[in-house]
């Protein structure tokens, strides 16, 4: 089977409603892959869209200088947010690896299409604003989109102390969803 | 190496460079930089104020250099609208200040969060009267670092407000670069030239408490003196000097990277964020044996004549592709001065171009000067 995510350059959509966190996923996912010793271009949706609306957030990771910073067609997918779906769904490269949450009704029939308990995970552990961090766990867990050592450290680096320690284990919850997935049976 | 937003650069740039005033007004997309100024400066001896609006905030960093501070503001299109009187100001004043202008969709509110390239004419002429115009743009994080740094050299090496214009994609993008240490805070050089005549060619000399200096946006000789016959005259040659001074240094000011132009036939022309876009545009192109290459610009004023001209001499067309419905394709157009065909490739809508557009605009100008070609060998 054709995997987009291992490509290079590496386009990268996380997407969700505004206040999800999805800015600070991009951020992390780029921090991370610095860390791995590659070149990271992020950009963000930003403004009317960044408070409530589908939001996104898009990182280019590359061995090589990036020259077109923007994501036209994901290779791998984090998604949300039933707006989001609608918007992005289906803007992904052949063989793409979309992680969604599964609260997102009508998703998950296409190939490579996931579902995740994202956001119920996150909210049975205290807090669903980190449902960003549990589908960054799971990205990194199927798609090895970066070293998991350094996505704990880009976490480190960009949360704010209050909220560092429910987004570690977010994300390690994440990459145990991630790494069950892996392991089943298609 | 450091994940660093585009607005963070132009701060550390600014920095480096001795930057210890700025006053400003926020804005989409330019907050940032006010934020992180208003985070650094004061820490580091520096003043920071928030103004009540864009005029002010231009207004308060002239009057800071003239205290002997190095300034600088940053705003988006319609603040950079506001301020065009200031800038007009501090070209007469011959105030040396720094201002950051990255571009939203307009006119008037347009799109604030979506990426532009239409206040480029704006930068230029937006002031009334004639005036020495200096302005700048960047493709990449790092470079928004870079070119901020040689902002703050050109203002004080001509005296003008440098205008430095970025973006909404760029002002907002993360790339990872490497920073140089931050130098501590940076004292301004003692203060030299003749004390009676501030004005003209002289160095800048920030004002004292032993001399008496008279700034006025009225016409004035180099001892600032507004009244008196020959006013005119002495105002004519101070701006002459100055406008000539940069066209003499043009061919040093033009700061430009020629990517794949050795063997091209064909050559894309671009800046800011969308020379990103053409250079994926020309990887396409030469996947498919098309000998294009491209040109950005990084020194957009004074327009790089010179070297458009050499380009234009041995290529057989060009295209600009830029945020806009055709701005500087006009000087693109003007420069080749006929010697080859120059098309534009603009959109306001608020998105960047795909490389595939790029690449399809430049592959049907080729097969139109191509068929064209053959026509006329027939006629």
């Amino acid at each position: 089977m054709h995997r987009a995510w291992h490509g290079d350059p590496l386009h990268i959509r996380l997407s969700g409603r505004g206040g999800q966190g999805i800015i600070l996923s991009g951020v992390v996912v780029a921090e991370a892959a610095m860390l791995d010793g590659k070149f990271v271009v992020h950009t963000q949706s930003y403004g009317p869209e960044a408070r409530l609306g589908a939001s996104k957030s898009e990182v280019v990771i590359s061995a090589r200088e990036i020259a077109f910073p923007e994501v036209a067609q994901a290779d791998v997918l984090l998604c949300l947010s039933a707006d989001a779906y609608q918007k992005y769904g289906e803007r992904v490269a052949a063989g793409a690896l979309s992680v969604i949450d599964d609260l997102v009704v009508g998703a998950g029939r296409a190939t490579g299409e996931v579902m995740l308990p994202l956001r119920r995970t996150a909210r049975e552990m205290g807090n669903e604003l980190s449902a960003n961090m549990v589908g960054l766990g799971a990205l990194i867990a199927i798609a090895g989109i970066a070293d998991p050592e350094h996505g704990r450290q880009a976490i480190r680096q960009w949360v704010k102390p209050e909220f560092r320690e429910v987004n570690l284990k977010a994300f390690e919850r994440g990459m145990e969803l991630g790494a069950a997935c892996v392991a089943a049976p298609s | 190496m450091r994940l660093v937003q585009g607005n963070e650069a132009v701060v550390w740039g600014a920095l480096a460079s001795g930057c210890n005033f700025y006053a400003g007004y926020p804005i989409t997309p330019a907050t940032e930089i006010m934020e992180y100024m208003a985070r650094l400066l004061p820490g580091r001896g520096g003043v920071f104020i928030q103004m009540e609006d864009e005029l002010a905030a231009l207004g308060a960093v002239i009057g800071a250099a003239w205290g002997g501070m190095r300034g600088m503001t940053a705003t988006s299109g319609p603040g950079f609208s506001l301020m065009q009187e200031h800038i007009g100001y501090a070209a007469m004043s011959q105030t040396p200040c720094v201002v950051v202008d990255s571009q939203r969709v307009g006119p008037s509110t347009g799109q604030p969060t979506m990426p532009a390239q239409g206040d480029v004419m704006q930068a230029r002429w937006g002031s009334h009267g004639d005036r020495p115009a200096l302005v700048v743009t960047a493709s990449s994080v790092k470079e928004v670092y870079d070119t901020t740094r040689l902002s703050f050299e050109w203002a004080y090496a001509y005296r003008v407000p440098v205008i430095i214009l970025l973006d909404a994609v760029l002002s907002h993008m993360r790339e990872n670069i490497e920073l140089p240490v931050l130098p501590a805070s940076a004292e301004l050089a003692s203060p030299s030239g003749d004390p009676e005549l501030p004005f003209g060619s002289h160095p800048f000399m920030p004002f004292s408490a032993a001399t008496r200096t008279i700034v006025s946006g009225l016409a004035h000789d180099e001892s600032g003196a507004t009244r008196g016959s020959g006013i005119g005259t002495a105002n004519e040659q101070i701006l002459k000097g100055a406008i000539r001074q940069i066209e003499n240094d043009a061919p040093r000011l033009a700061r430009c990277r020629a990517d794949r132009l050795e063997d091209a036939e064909w050559a894309i022309v671009s800046y800011g964020i969308t020379a990103r876009t053409a250079r994926s545009a020309v990887d396409l192109l030469r996947a498919d044996g098309v000998r294009v290459g491209l040109l950005e610009l990084h020194t957009l004023w004074p327009f790089p004549e010179q070297i458009v001209q050499a380009l234009a001499q041995r290529v057989r067309g060009m295209l600009m592709a830029e945020l806009n419905l055709g701005q500087l394709v006009l000087s693109l157009r003007a420069a080749a001065q006929g010697m080859c065909p120059v098309s534009g490739l603009g959109r306001a809508d608020g998105e960047l171009f795909t490389p595939e557009a790029i690449a399809a605009a430049m592959s049907a100008e080729i097969r139109q000067i191509e068929v064209g070609g053959r026509m006329s060998h027939h006629v």
